[in-house]
């Protein structure tokens, strides 16, 4: 086996391995792709550590005296669950039939490159889900049309800041910052409208879900350092949406405009 | 019954716009829905009945945990993609909106009893999937187990 050969595989299954924690995968189902798409190559010995900011995979085969190693850093990640959905499906099909590592590298680019819905159309999903989540947390018909519309200037801030990679510490804080103003606006000019309904909403759209799960599944596999870091994650934006609202109400009642 | 139709229809709409931001796939939306709706009126249920929110997310989660898993073992894909678009519905995003009005309120009390009830809550659907992970690992590792003998004979 050449060192050319099993380098494409590396860096195959890296691919693949970046794709799928990018979109928010466990650690655990990625540590399996790398593997298992490897070992579907005949190299015998894989090792892979990965953690939510970076994987590490080692690759040996029987009769070679180099080891290659690569080390992948993953930086901005943005969950996308029918790409971990169809990496999963690649990878079943790599290993059980015998398709060619540049096919494989192909396949792996339009998996990478495909967007599945529009903007427009998450943005309109965005303002379903705070609209919905206002009604379900006690909010009337005014309430629903506010949230409809706050919901869908937060999402669209939250994607701006995203491009210009703010990190989502700030971002959180923005965007719920953003809703709280727009609640309170709303509330003072329109009769009838509350803001906590609307403001909930919001909270919900960036609630960290994502992090709680994968979290829990880190820790279910072992994955202590994964788990940790992604509770930290939850707890960090937890936070940071608290006080983003947190702060706009403050300065609301202290010009006057509503007493708690 | 007729209180839980309507919450019924916002959760099943609230999911599906968590499905669309998260990009689930076409196909799976429709199952996903519905996980997340059932799993938003397991909560509505226990907490009523029961009178505690915790224990209602940990139910909740369960139910989110258990759909899912089987929706992926029926549908071959990963049991993430029903999860994650499901659970959300259960996060206590109110209670952190209330535990900072609190705060500003300067009612520290409140804000302690508010702010533990959402950290345990957040727990209680940890547990609720940790708990499903965990029979399921053990029902699977049986199953195999239970294969393996029956090839042996």
């Amino acid at each position: 086996m050449d060192q050319k050969y099993k380098k494409d595989v590396l860096i195959l299954a890296i691919k693949a391995g970046k794709i799928m924690m990018k979109s928010g995968a466990e650690i655990y189902r990625v540590e399996d792709t790398i593997s298992r798409i490897c070992k579907a190559c005949g190299i015998d010995y894989v090792n892979v550590f990965a953690t939510p900011t970076g994987i590490f995979v080692s690759i040996d085969s029987d009769g070679s005296d180099d080891t290659v190693t690569y080390i992948k850093r993953i930086k901005s990640n943005e969950t996308d669950l029918s790409r971990i959905s169809k990496v999963n499906q690649f990878s079943r099909e790599f290993t059980t039939t015998d398709m060619t590592v540049e096919e494989g590298m192909k396949l792996l680019d339009e998996i990478e490159g495909r967007r599945k819905y529009p903007f427009w159309m998450r943005v309109l999903a965005a303002a379903v889900v705070t609209s919905c989540f206002s009604v379900i947390f006690g909010g009337g018909a005014i309430d629903f049309g506010v949230a409809f519309v706050t919901g869908m200037l937060c999402y669209t801030l939250s994607r701006f800041l995203e491009k210009y990679e703010i990190n989502f510490f700030i971002r959180g804080f923005i965007c719920t910052a953003l809703a709280a103003f727009c609640a309170l606006l709303a509330a003072a000019s329109v009769e009838g409208a509350m803001y906590a309904p609307v403001i909930t909403g919001c909270i919900m759209l960036f609630v960290p879900g994502v992090a709680i799960t994968n979290s829990i599944r880190d820790f279910l596999s072992g994955d202590m350092l994964s788990g940790l870091a992604r509770m930290t994650e939850a707890a960090l934006i937890g936070i940071s949406l608290a006080a983003g609202a947190g702060v706009v109400i403050k300065f609301w009642t202290m010009m006057g405009g509503i007493t708690l | 019954m007729m209180i839980l139709l309507p919450q019924f229809l916002l959760a099943l709409f609230a999911t599906l716009g968590f499905a669309v931001i998260f990009r689930v796939p076409v196909n799976k939306i429709p199952i996903c829905v519905v996980v997340g709706a059932c799993g938003w009126i397991a909560y509505l249920v226990s907490d009523y009945f029961l009178d505690s929110p915790v224990v209602g997310c940990f139910l909740g989660a369960c139910l989110v945990g258990l759909l899912s898993i089987i929706a992926a073992y029926i549908f071959k894909d990963a049991a993430t993609v029903f999860i994650i678009p499901g659970i959300l519905c259960l996060v206590p995003g109110a209670k952190i909106f209330y535990t900072m009005e609190a705060f500003l309120k300067n009612d520290l009390s409140q804000m302690g009893t508010i702010g533990l009830q959402t950290l345990l809550m957040a727990g209680a659907i940890a547990m609720g999937l940790l708990v499903i992970g965990a029979i399921t690992r053990v029902v699977r590792s049986l199953i195999k187990k239970t294969v393996t003998l029956k090839d042996k004979f």
